[in-house]
């Protein structure tokens, strides 16, 4: 599909967000992007951004739960 | 890599904090500034971003509403101000660096080990003599090559090993600990395998035999002859006799005994009771020297103002270790005025003198193993000058050995052979 977010995860430790739009919310607890057609949000503890730019981003911490709104 | 091509770049570690920090996130991404390890602190935001990012950060915070503050700085463009105020210690420790690695190229030091017989200076004068010395270049060192040279000049050594360990050249060596023994004589006079000609006693002077003892070989002379300088004394070689006492063959030994001769020797000192000493006026200059290789500087200025002076002085080498002379000296010169003076011995000096030279002889003969069996010695006084005449009769070993020339006769056989044709 063209323009879907892909997201890979490895174990609960470490996320990998491509084509997506735009950060709409970071704390430590949850972080949640804006894809083409939906939300996606990543909840969980001391997560932090380890590095993004304009098409893909990595989060690192304790994954605990991805959601699609 | 990429935390290398970061840390040349330099990049710092900012303080984000207001209300819309999602937007701001995204402004960044927007603008390609490059933005990294960013964690949440509840009410602010740390993240890292490069030198250039950070300046372009500006617009962005206006817009948001958010502000930023400097923790920390790292990499290059920060490090190199600050050690730019230190120049001098860069510089040294450039220069201790370059000095270290230079100074590893070369040899510093020899140290020998398990020599006894052989010398210290024995082998470091052959190693200097083989281009072998402190401060040569370690690629100049070929190990093998002179390990075989070593052997090769000394015959003493049975095992050498040699290394370079960091600028230290080792050599460590065995030497062969049995004694030396000179059997070769012994075997020689062995019947079984006689020796293909011997050796002959000869006189080395004239003079008469007052006392012979042969031990190995044919005596041809005897207590009370007079023998002649170069005359056989006893030969080496020993003939073997047939039954009908004619001479079968020689077996040949090297020819051994205690012969004593018996000859006169005068000889004469002279010595005047004139002599010329150094009067010494006590006036002295000193004068510092530095030198390096053969040249010479000295430091004092002008010129020694005395006509006649003696120079006495030290120099001392530069030395680092052990072994490691620098080719720089240093030293003290005395220049010491001093005048001739003509003077004349007295009567008991010149009885000392006479003494003294007497006793100079006795002992130049006593040293060759020379009996004096009688003396005559006489002191002749003239105004200026003084004469010892002396004639001994001596008694020494007075032999050499000489090549044995006795042509072997024809074997038993052979005469028989020839009697049949």
């Amino acid at each position: 599909m063209l323009g879907a977010s892909i997201v890979t995860i490895t174990g609960n430790r470490e996320a990998f967000i491509e084509n997506y739009k735009g950060i709409l919310e970071y704390t430590k607890e949850s972080i949640v992007l804006q894809g083409k057609n939906c939300k996606i949000c990543f909840q969980g503890k001391e997560l932090s951004i380890d590095y993004y730019t304009n098409e893909d981003m990595k989060i690192g911490g304790y994954l605990e739960n991805v959601r699609y709104l | 890599m990429l935390h290398w091509i970061q840390y040349i770049k330099g990049y710092v570690t900012i303080k984000v904090w207001g209300y819309s920090m999602e937007r701001f996130l995204n402004l960044c991404g927007n603008h390609d500034i490059l933005v990294w390890d960013i964690e949440d602190h509840g009410d602010h935001v740390t993240m890292k971003v490069s030198i250039q990012g950070f300046f372009a950060l500006k617009t962005l915070l206006k817009k948001t509403g958010t502000k930023a503050s400097v923790l920390q700085r790292h990499g290059l463009p920060f490090f190199v101000p600050k050690i730019k105020r230190r120049k001098i210690f860069v510089l040294g420790l450039a220069a201790c660096l370059i000095f270290w690695m230079v100074t590893a190229l070369f040899i510093w030091d020899i140290q020998i080990e398990g020599n006894y017989s052989l010398t210290e200076d024995v082998l470091m004068d052959y190693l200097e003599s083989q281009g072998v010395h402190t401060a040569m270049k370690k690629g100049d060192l070929q190990i093998e090559e002179l390990e075989r040279r070593i052997r090769g000049e000394y015959d003493i050594i049975t095992w050498i090993s040699l290394k370079v360990d960091g600028t230290t050249l080792i050599i460590q060596m065995r030497e062969n600990e049995m004694p030396d023994y000179d059997d070769s004589g012994e075997e020689k006079g062995d019947p079984q395998s006689p020796a293909e000609s011997g050796t002959d006693l000869a006189a080395a002077k004239d003079g008469v035999i007052v006392y012979m003892i042969t031990r190995k070989g044919v005596p041809l002379a005897a207590p009370g002859d007079t023998v002649e300088k170069g005359q056989i004394l006893v030969s080496g070689a020993v003939p073997v006799y047939n039954d009908d006492m004619t001479i079968r063959r020689y077996q040949y030994y090297e020819a051994d005994a205690d012969i004593m001769i018996s000859y006169e020797k005068s000889l004469s000192v002279k010595k005047d009771t004139a002599y010329l000493e150094k009067e010494y006026s006590g006036r002295e200059k000193k004068i510092l020297l530095l030198g390096l290789r053969e040249k010479e500087w000295n430091l004092s200025a002008g010129k020694v103002p005395f006509q006649t002076y003696d120079i006495l002085g030290e120099k001392k080498q530069v030395q680092l270790l052990e072994h490691l002379f620098l080719p720089a000296f240093y030293g003290i010169k005395y220049a010491k005025e001093y005048t001739m003076i003509e003077k004349t011995h007295t009567e008991e000096e010149m009885t000392q003198i006479m003494e003294e030279e007497w006793n100079k002889i006795m002992q130049t003969l006593e040293e060759k193993g020379v009996q004096i069996s009688e003396k005559n010695v006489t002191i002749k006084k003239n105004g200026q000058s003084w004469t010892l005449n002396a004639r001994m009769q001596l008694v020494e070993q007075a032999v050499k050995k000489v090549k044995n020339t006795t042509q072997q006769i024809p074997v038993a056989e052979d005469v028989q052979e020839a009697a049949e044709e």
